[in-house]
């Protein structure tokens, strides 16, 4: 029994990173924008945590430096695709690329070493004293906000807000929400230096809580599966912190799988988050076709807005 | 059946000859490795990983930069994180090119750089852990199996459970040998002794090698092994309160509770000798095992390791040293197959292309 809490424990703190990540692209594609320098921005954030936890020996000051590179990062982007109307996916991969390239010379005289600082685990006062699930409520921060807070308050304010409102319709249709006097560029700008602030953090959560210690390709696609949950969540928050939580469980199985000697190969086990990705891309839209609705992308998504063309 | 006199020299066989007629001309024509001054040797260096990984790399590099005391005029480049690819074999051609007379790649790299050896036949190249030898081509490596036998018996003494956990890398002949020596140590003195292996494929993954350790603790071992150049499950192992043995460095300070022992690794001797042969113009290639004194040994033991337990491992240390070898049949594998009959010793080259797990053994290959 225990051990099956372990693996919980496991999937809770992996999945935690990929909430995060998906929860500021589900913001991003919800205001039109597909950032796909994701997994650029998280492993920027993950080695700037890391630089800034040693230099300040604060893992709050790490935290910061890594949202703010983050945002940082996601405003270029931003700057390009929005106000530039470049083309979103060519910019969102070169983005990536200069992340994981950039971040493998910074952090190149930390890799492997102890981060001198990182976040300890909260407990919960009363529950986490419950007998068998006690462990699930003594957790890092950073899980608290993955799947409490920020799903929550995204949700709210995208369904129950006129932001949120604004920000959906300037994903559908730009040109209604420029005609009713939303700001279309500066609601996408704001979306996307928020979704990069969140890859940041997710880039932290992995360095600062889960294990801290920086080492080149440490992100090893996370981003991309970050990506890819959002389409697979149909872009609601509490849906994407659910399937976070799920790829958590799907990557855990490949270590959990060979501590127990299941007889499958260890490499098929280390491919279970990919095979998984690519599993639950193609099986709901194949299976339900009344699920294609529920899993539209949001109309404008990808397509930069020119006011001249509406 | 007739015999019919049929003339010896036919197109067919003058076609085949000829590749053979080609090969005495080239090496006439110039002497190979004549001897050279210090201050025109220039030898290169590849490496796996960045030089500064905290394992493999920077064991080499330790050993490389200590060169330099021995001979200062000598020049030296390296290229850290040179990937198994074809890109390996641009960048020792570009080794030749700059003019080394000495090549050595820290890891294998198989066809990529005996492509390069072929076609520069001048040159000296060595390959760590590499298996071929031509004219002008050579490898080395260290017999790492006695250092883990020892750990090995370490292990057992030390587990309550009797159940070790491996973090490996890639199933490779090396990872085997290591892991068969860690057990075969520890069924020496318990054997009920148990190995359960994940592999994580990578020699580098701190993230991947603390979530292996994690999951191997909760699946009940009690005594973390592995062949990884960071101190990743070192520190799950300090946090979980079991013990841990490691490689390539002396990782004590990551988990000073739990630290046992390392199969740590020397390469300064080796390289010295090579170079200085290679400058006296005596260098011929070869294979070269570095013994267990002679490039590796075990660490010294963690602070919390019972004298009588150090004692115990290092007896059979002394009896290695002086000669002995533990691996003598019957060793079984995995399937309780008899692989190595009884009385019969298993040879360094055996072990170092080990390719089945012991008895006990399970999860590896």
């Amino acid at each position: 029994m225990t051990l099956w809490i372990s693996l919980i424990l496991h999937a809770l703190a992996y999945g935690s990173i990929l909430a995060l990540a998906a929860q500021g692209e589900v913001l991003a594609e919800r205001a039109g924008v597909i950032n796909l320098g994701v997994e650029g921005l998280m492993a920027l954030g993950a080695v700037t945590a890391v630089l800034a936890a040693d230099a300040s020996v604060s893992p709050w000051l790490g935290c910061l430096a890594a949202v703010a590179v983050g945002a940082g990062g996601a405003l270029v982007l931003g700057l390009a695709t929005v106000n530039g109307s470049a083309n979103q996916t060519l910019c969102g991969v070169a983005l990536t690329f200069l992340g994981l390239g950039l971040s493998a010379v910074i952090g190149h005289n930390v890799a492997g070493l102890p981060v001198a600082a990182g976040f300890s685990s909260w407990p919960i006062p009363v529950l986490s004293h419950l007998p068998l699930v006690g462990p699930l409520f003594d957790q890092s921060p950073f899980v608290y906000l993955a799947f409490g807070l920020l799903p929550l308050l995204c949700h709210i304010v995208l369904f129950r807000t006129r932001l949120g409102l604004s920000l959906r319709a300037v994903g559908e249709n730009p040109g209604a929400a420029d005609a009713v006097g939303i700001p279309v560029r500066r609601f996408r700008l704001g979306a996307v230096v928020i979704g990069g602030a969140l890859a940041g953090l997710a880039g932290a959560d992995m360095t600062l809580s889960v294990m801290p210690v920086w080492s080149e390709g440490m992100i090893a696609g996370r981003g991309w599966i970050a990506v890819a949950l959002v389409i697979f969540c149909g872009y609601r928050p509490v849906l994407a912190a659910a399937s976070s939580l799920l790829f958590g469980l799907v990557m855990s199985l490949s270590f959990f799988g060979q501590a127990q000697g299941w007889p499958v190969p260890p490499a098929i086990l280390n491919m279970t988050p990919y095979l998984g990705t690519i599993l639950f891309m193609i099986v709901p839209a194949m299976l339900l076709p009344g699920m294609r609705r529920f899993m539209a992308a949001p109309a404008a998504l990808g397509t930069p807005y020119f006011r001249e063309e509406r | 059946m007739s015999l019919k006199p049929r003339s010896l020299l036919t197109r067919r066989s003058l076609l085949a000859a000829a590749p053979l007629a080609a090969l005495p001309l080239t090496a006439q024509a110039k002497p190979r490795f004549a001897p050279i001054a210090e201050e025109d040797l220039l030898v290169a260096f590849g490496h796996t990983s960045p030089i500064n990984d905290g394992g493999w790399s920077q064991m080499h590099d330790k050993a490389i930069r200590a060169l330099k005391a021995h001979f200062p005029k000598m020049r030296s480049l390296y290229v850290e994180s040179v990937p198994y690819s074809a890109d390996a074999t641009r960048l020792f051609r570009q080794f030749v090119a700059e003019g080394a007379q000495m090549v050595i790649s820290t890891s294998n790299y198989g066809d990529f750089i005996k492509d390069v050896a072929d076609q520069a036949p001048d040159v000296g190249f060595l390959e760590c852990d590499g298996n071929a030898v031509t004219s002008n081509l050579a490898w080395y490596y260290i017999t790492h199996w006695y250092a883990s036998y020892v750990i090995g018996i370490a292990a057992a003494r030390l587990s309550r459970t009797g159940r070790l956990g491996y973090v490996a890398s890639f199933p490779t002949s090396s990872v085997i040998a290591s892991a068969n020596a860690t057990l075969l140590g520890a069924r020496s003195v318990n054997p009920e002794a148990t190995m359960r292996v994940i592999s994580i494929n990578s020699w580098f993954d701190p993230q991947a090698a603390a979530s292996a350790g994690a999951a191997l603790i909760d699946s009940g071992c009690d005594f973390l092994c592995g062949i990884m150049d960071d101190p990743g499950y070192l520190r799950v192992a300090e946090e979980r309160n079991v013990w841990a043995a490691m490689w390539n460095t002396d990782m004590r300070q990551f988990g000073p509770k739990a630290y046992v022992s390392s199969v740590v690794l020397d390469f300064e001797a080796y390289y010295r000798e090579t170079i200085a042969a290679r400058i006296a113009g005596t260098w011929r290639p070869k294979g070269t095992f570095l013994t267990l004194g002679h490039g590796v040994d075990r660490d010294s033991w963690g602070a919390r390791v019972p004298l009588a337990i150090q004692r115990e491992a290092d007896a059979a240390r002394d009896r290695m040293l002086a000669g002995w070898s533990p691996f003598v049949g019957p060793i079984k594998d995995s399937n309780c197959q008899i692989r190595v009959p009884a009385g019969q010793t298993m040879t360094d080259m055996e072990i170092f292309h080990w390719s089945w797990q012991v008895e006990g053994v399970s999860g590896l290959v």
